[in-house]
């Protein structure tokens, strides 16, 4: 890949309409990296004893190149993949004319730790956040990484970061210790809503798989994150978090967006069968995620018939609520100038590369390009 | 041409029903452990608008509150084959379904089951074939059952439960699709079982609307799980009917199961295909639940990305109650397609005339 070359040459200030917003980009901190940023205790606590849970990585290897870009590793001393914010930069803030990209620190292997530790290890990927990406071009915005099994300590962070508007949402995976609409994730989204932060949900997390049993391969584990997020989106439904919360808006990221359509049916058809199983609901469920549900385009369903992508998008109403996202450094890169179909007509191309997350995210939709 | 129906439930009232194929040992210990046949509560609470369509209901309260399920030839006369008459019904029985975890309690009364589902229904009338029970615990005892009536002609095909403690595709099963296609059987995944499981990779579910459509991602998984771990490879005249899951969900699906595999395929060097080419050979779906859009151009565009005619059998599911999707999708159906749907496929896939 083209690096330094491929930057944009010192010119003046001017302001540029912005065309492309990326909407979930991996930053990862190696432990190492981490444990900068982390109290001598917690520090110590980590080294000594880990984390309760595997990473996904360890039940489900990837076959090749550990799901990442082959270009993704910096070759830089103590650099692995996303690691590298100079590296980011040029792969893909440069190389693509990325306007904005949102940064996921992933944290899927916390969710079982004592809460001090998990205080600790989200604080950490905070800072390293602002420290290392924030701080060192405008183009990268942060989500905020969230000890979520502590919802009070949740909050806390959040409101730690609130007023830093460089941090555009706050940071959940898709699969917690209890379903993601119960109440007890309730004190997270509201105060994610009090301060105008959507609640991204990022794929992944501690996934128990439960309802069929664990698959074998990493290639069903990939299949059913959007399989999974059909689950939890109906428990957010269900549960009656949109309706409580009437700010809240919630970004389903990586998990595909082509059975959302699906979804909504069959929720809406149960739904007239038993209304007052769902006791809290004042509307049709379909409504509620019309209403206050984003997806990200990455990994986009690819049909044979590209049109019926666009019935899909059709069916389920996503024409503003779909996000462009490309999931750097990871092996199913997403590039802008190739994912999404030749039919998409240029409009809701537009809405959905800058567009939609422009306003989501209250971001100006002019930048000022000083290199 | 009358219809094939797919799914139509029965099930043993009491456990009275299944002791004279029950042994000593086994009548003892339910007498005397008070165990019950809940009639799969989790999946059918009595009282649920899904549980019974209405004319069951109203049957059960003509008969002052008889099971809606019918527990007998005459009663699933009276309230299927007379009312509907269809060309062939295919019974199951979820007896098994249940929470226990004792794999030799599990094997008996699948055992019993059959029996049972042989005498009262299969012997007395030559439209009936009936799903052949086995323990959803132990593979040893289910390939045992098989091996026992999987040769009697009234039974087409294994049940299992879409929810299991590992998917059906993995390797610790196939020695029950061997014994299956050994009889000429396929396999019919049925929604529910396994209730002490929690149904999401987060836990429970806190309503049983969510735990219903719970079934849809679950049955999901069990698509994924049959393909990738090439069960159709090792066996090839292998069919997977899946009941009661839904299917508006398969396009999607599909398009990102293709997209996957290109990108993987060197993790499952098995699957020599495009996965959607392995569930158009291998999979169907019965009717209901229909989960459809209300809007006719909606429904027009799912059928121009889902193969109606090639993958749908019909059930009516009863006395299970889904709504009336069914007929939204039928209208819009072509002729051809319509049979298909309404018996053709059913015919082909259990060698019915």
């Amino acid at each position: 890949m083209s690096g330094a070359e491929t930057q944009p040459q010192h010119a003046a200030a001017t302001a540029t309409a912005v065309k492309l917003v990326d909407c979930d980009v991996h930053a990862q901190p190696t432990e190492p990296m981490l444990a900068e940023y982390m109290s001598a205790g917690a520090r110590r606590r980590l080294e000594r004893y880990g984390h309760r849970t595997p990473r996904v990585t360890d039940w489900y290897p990837r076959a090749r190149n550990a799901g990442m870009r082959v270009d993704a590793w910096p070759g830089k001393p103590g650099h692995i993949w996303g690691s590298d914010p100079e590296t980011t930069r040029a792969q893909l803030l440069d190389e693509f004319g990325v306007d904005y990209a949102m940064l996921e620190v992933l944290s899927g292997a916390d969710c079982y730790d004592d809460p001090d530790l998990a205080v600790d290890w989200n604080q950490a990927m905070n800072h390293w956040q602002v420290d290392k990406w924030l701080d060192f071009d405008p183009r990268f915005r942060g989500s905020i990484a969230v000890p979520h099994e502590y919802p009070d300590l949740a909050v806390a962070e959040i409101e730690r970061h609130a007023a830093d508007s460089r941090f555009l949402a706050v940071l959940m995976p898709a699969s917690a210790i209890e379903m993601l609409g119960s109440l007890k994730y309730w004190p997270i989204y509201e105060a994610a809503a009090a301060h105008g932060r959507p609640v991204a949900f990022h794929t992944g997390g501690y996934m128990d798989h439960r309802g069929a049993g664990y698959p074998s391969f990493y290639l069903e584990y990939h299949v059913a994150n959007g399989i999974n997020m059909q689950a939890q989106l109906t428990s957010m439904v269900g549960g009656g978090m949109f309706d409580a919360i009437p700010g809240l808006r919630v970004v389903l990221v990586e998990c595909g967006l082509a059975w959302a359509a699906a979804l909504r049916w069959s929720l809406d058809a149960a739904w007239e069968l038993m209304r007052e199983d769902l006791s809290r609901l004042k509307r049709r469920p379909s409504e509620y995620v019309r209403d206050q549900v984003w997806f990200t385009t990455q990994p986009i369903e690819e049909p044979q018939e590209p049109r019926h992508l666009l019935h899909a998008i059709a069916q389920a109403q996503l024409e503003d609520r779909l996000l462009f996202a490309t999931d750097y450094p990871h092996w199913d890169f997403d590039s802008p100038t190739q994912a999404l179909p030749r039919a998409m007509p240029a409009e809701l191309r537009r809405a959905i590369l800058a567009e939609n997350a422009l306003e989501l995210y209250g971001l100006p939709a002019e930048r000022t390009a000083t290199a | 041409m009358p219809a094939i129906d797919c799914d139509v439930h029965c099930a043993p009232a009491s456990f009275e029903a299944l002791f004279p194929y029950l042994s000593d040992y086994w009548r003892q210990y339910i007498t005397e452990g008070g165990v019950r046949l809940g009639g799969v509560a989790f999946a059918y609470p009595p009282l649920a608008p899904t549980t019974a369509v209405p004319a069951a209901r109203e049957q059960a309260a003509r008969e002052q509150a008889a099971p809606p399920t019918p527990e007998s030839y005459d009663q699933l006369k009276e309230s299927v084959l007379d009312r509907a008459d269809p060309r062939a019904v295919v019974l199951n029985c979820l007896t098994g379904f249940e929470t226990h975890r004792n794999a030799y309690y599990s094997a008996a009364v699948a055992s019993a089951v059959n029996d049972w589902l042989r005498e009262e229904f299969l012997a007395r009338d030559d439209r009936l074939r009936a799903s052949l029970v086995v323990s959803t615990i132990s593979t040893e005892d289910a390939v045992a059952e098989i091996e026992r009536v999987g040769g009697e002609p009234g039974f087409v095909q294994v049940l299992l439960p879409v929810r299991s403690d590992v998917p059906w595709g993995n390797k610790r099963n196939h020695p029950i699709f061997a014994a299956a296609c050994a009889h000429s059987l396929h396999v019919g995944l049925h929604a529910w079982g396994r209730a002490g499981r929690a149904p999401t990779p987060s836990g429970f579910t806190s309503t049983y609307l969510e735990d219903y459509l719970g079934n849809q991602p679950i049955a999901q998984a069990q698509v994924l799980s049959f393909v990738s771990e090439g069960v159709f490879d090792r066996f090839p005249d292998l069919k997977v009917l899946l009941m009661e899951c839904g299917f508006a969900w398969l396009p999607p699906l599909l398009w990102r199961f293709d997209k996957d595999w290109r990108g993987v395929w060197r993790e499952v060097p098995w699957v020599k295909g495009l996965p959607s080419e392995y569930v158009a050979e291998h999979f169907r779906f019965t009717t209901a639940p229909a989960h459809l859009p209300r809007d006719r151009a909606a429904i027009g565009q799912l059928l121009e990305m889902l193969d109606a005619g090639g993958l749908l059998a019909y059930a009516s599911d009863y006395p299970h109650n889904h709504g009336d999707g069914l007929t939204v999708l039928l209208d819009q159906l072509d002729e051809d397609a319509r049979a298909a749907v309404m018996g053709g496929n059913a015919a082909a896939l259990y060698g019915l005339p």
